[in-house]
């Protein structure tokens, strides 16, 4: 039943992230919207600067650097930079949570490499034959506790300044306050399940192995079935939240902020941009002229301005 | 101010009856030399009784839009469901192809963690009145976004705690409310998560000019529509303009004793040189200092004399894409009769982000042609 339960998590959580994702990425291209500075614009980033900066800048190559790109996004994801700069406070708990998230979600990526190594006939414990084994049973452990001591430290915190600061607790709403407490049971019972019963992850990893297996497994501990109880909902209920925003913030950065490919003749964009141009126009007020093409509309004709 | 509107939350913005704060010099933020003496400064004349009495005021005592109060309850519901109506068509991707994504991503993944705020210089400078706050504006688009538009909104608005029920109330000092940010998206870069706050002030902006018809005199009639009728938001008319050239001409041959025509509606010249109109108006030593540095250098462009052809700016960037495409390509359309390879925009920052930037995906075919800064040509 509870694997029952833990397929159907992961199969929202998928799916729920996948059809977000697609979404976002099948909407019409929008106008320019950059914000400088650009980290990919080689040789311009440090400065704000940008290909315009060059004489008839369409005639020629635009450098760009996609390791610049990756180098800011990674101190962004691992740094939590902009938080960092800007509201230091909150980054104190912030950057522990969002550790102890990734510390978490490096837990789930060893537990599934575990079950898979088992199928392939590794053995994963502390006295393993093979190394490979040894090592997989140390990385989880450490992933592993770090990750929800982190997580809940951090997840507390910012319960706490969101209750405690009124320019937080203004703005909050019953499911901000629920998604920051639903956090803090998942980690907490998932600390407490592992120093109660499961100090090797022995039982995460037989479970994680029936997962893969399709097959049933003895009744688990109280401790574990509530972790794994509060994993299931966590993961069913992620993908109707802001905190999906690993997939907006993909997004806003690389398709907002930093998205300053320029509109050639003859090229994508320009026909992207046309087809959006043919589409009707919704809007009722006087001068948006209700009916015609947005092309129609923007290029002259009586009525036209106001 | 009253107690409760230091703790007023987005909930409450359409509920409470008369202002929802004024704006109290004592609390600004002190500026630096020589700006340090506010009292010499001009401060907002209050409004008249009479005024009060007929124009939408209640968000802190000043009317940025000149909004008559509706006279009915029946005028009250016409403009809720026009409201509605333009609301739904911010998330439609027909309807607001040009600022979809970017407004879905704000709406749906802000954390609240107010990182913002600080950097608002509106918010921050007005001695942090709430109702200032780059957050509080984007908090009740995504609430209303939540209940109005989404799926099942009514019920999840109830249960999630983001309930907030339109009014005419909360419409109207919404309108004022978009007029108080400048859009200069410091906001936007601050924020960790890429959410654009000034963005949102955009879109509330153009709801209310697309579909309501609703925008400041300065913005529209004097903006962009006298832009488009009279050839330059400053009102200056083609007389006008060439009138200010002549002058110019007379000008640069008085103080320097060079002598020449300047080229306009030059057909075949290599550039399309746009100043941003208040140049010949205010500033006439910058367009003469290009017009010597150009005809030393041996330049082949030209000014034009049609209608939007003299003025590079363009307001609909502020509060409406349909009026900013308009003028964008009859700018386009302008330079691809004059028949040039390239459009240089003078001195005008505002010009430049909205002519070779914004612009850039409103601009197709023949009238994709190049656009380049003064700085560089």
């Amino acid at each position: 039943m509870l694997q029952i339960v833990i397929y159907l998590s992961i199969a929202i959580l998928l799916g729920g992230t996948i059809y977000k994702t697609v979404k976002i990425s099948r909407m019409p291209i929008h106008l320019r919207w950059d914000l400088y500075p650009i980290p990919h614009e080689k040789g311009k980033a440090h400065y704000g600067g940008s290909y315009y900066e060059e004489s008839n800048w369409w005639t020629k190559p635009v450098h760009t650097s996609l390791s610049a790109e990756i180098m800011e996004i990674s101190k962004e994801i691992l740094g939590i930079k902009s938080l960092y700069r800007n509201n230091r406070k909150l980054w104190y708990f912030s950057y522990p949570f969002h550790i102890g998230l990734y510390l978490l979600t490096a837990l789930l990526a060893f537990l599934f490499l575990s079950a898979i190594s088992n199928l392939s006939g590794v053995v994963i414990s502390a006295n393993a034959p093979n190394i490979f084994g040894r090592a997989i049973y140390y990385t989880t452990i450490i992933v592993g506790v770090p990750g929800w001591i982190l997580g809940l430290l951090g997840a507390a915190g910012l319960l706490i300044m969101r209750l405690s600061k009124s320019d937080y607790r203004r703005y909050s709403t019953k499911s901000d306050y629920f998604s920051l407490i639903l956090l803090i049971a998942l980690l907490a019972s998932g600390l407490y399940a592992w120093f109660s019963v499961d100090r090797s992850f022995a039982i995460l990893r037989d479970f994680t192995h029936s997962l893969l297996m399709a097959k049933s497994i003895g009744v688990l501990p109280a401790a574990v079935q509530l972790e794994l109880i509060l994993v299931a909902f966590f993961f069913t209920y992620l993908p109707f939240t802001h905190m999906t925003h690993f997939v907006g913030k993909f997004f806003t950065y690389h398709r907002v902020r930093w998205q300053d490919k320029p509109n050639i003749a003859g090229g994508k964009i320009e026909s992207e941009v046309a087809h959006a141009l043919d589409g009707k126009v919704g809007w009722q007020a006087k001068h948006m002229r209700h009916g015609k093409s947005w092309r129609d509309g923007a290029v002259g004709g009586e009525n036209q301005t106001s | 101010m009253a107690p409760w509107e230091a703790k007023i939350k987005p909930r409450d913005f359409g509920k409470r009856p008369g202002k929802l704060t004024e704006l109290d010099s004592a609390g600004f933020l002190p500026l630096p030399p020589p700006y340090d003496k506010l009292e010499s400064e001009p401060m907002i004349k209050p409004l008249s009784a009479d005024q009060v009495a007929r124009y939408e005021c209640d968000l802190d005592g000043i009317s940025a839009v000149s909004l008559p109060r509706p006279e009915s309850e029946d005028q009250k519901r016409e403009l809720i469901e026009k409201f509605l109506s333009g609301l739904k068509k911010l998330f439609n991707a027909q309807d607001n192809w040009t600022f979809l994504q970017p407004l879905y991503l704000t709406m749906e993944y802000c954390a609240k963690c107010q990182t913002c705020s600080e950097a608002c210089p509106i918010f921050v400078e007005s001695g942090k009145i709430e109702i200032y706050r780059p957050n509080f504006r984007s908090e009740l688009l995504r609430r209303l976004y939540k209940k109005y538009v989404k799926s099942g909104g009514k019920i999840l608005a109830k249960l999630s705690g983001n309930d907030i029920e339109v009014t005419w109330e909360l419409i109207a000092r919404l309108i004022e409310l978009s007029y108080r940010c400048t859009i200069c998206r410091r906001c936007a870069q601050a924020c960790p998560i890429g959410i654009d706050n000034g963005l949102v002030t955009r879109e509330l902006r153009k709801l209310f000019s697309q579909e309501m018809g609703i925008a400041p005199k300065q913005l529209h009639e004097l903006g962009t529509v006298q832009h488009l009728e009279k050839g330059s938001s400053t009102g200056m008319n083609q007389l006008g303009f060439r009138d200010n050239i002549e002058f110019m001409e007379d000008e640069v041959a008085e103080k320097t004793g060079l002598n020449f025509k300047w080229p306009i509606d030059k057909a075949g010249a290599d550039i399309l040189l746009l100043h941003n109109a208040g140049e010949y108006l205010a500033w006439p030593e910058n367009p003469e200092a290009f017009a010597i540095i150009m005809e030393a250098a041996g330049i082949s462009y030209t000014l034009s004399s049609e209608l939007v052809g003299y003025d590079a700016v363009n307001y609909g960037v502020w509060y409406d894409d349909m009026q900013f495409a308009k003028i964008a390509i009859k700018h386009a359309q302008i330079a691809k009769k004059l028949g040039v390879k390239k459009i240089v925009i003078g001195e005008c920052g505002h010009a430049h982000k909205a002519l070779t930037v914004i612009a850039d995906r409103v601009l197709t075919g023949d009238l994709n042609i190049p656009r380049e800064s003064c700085l560089t040509f």
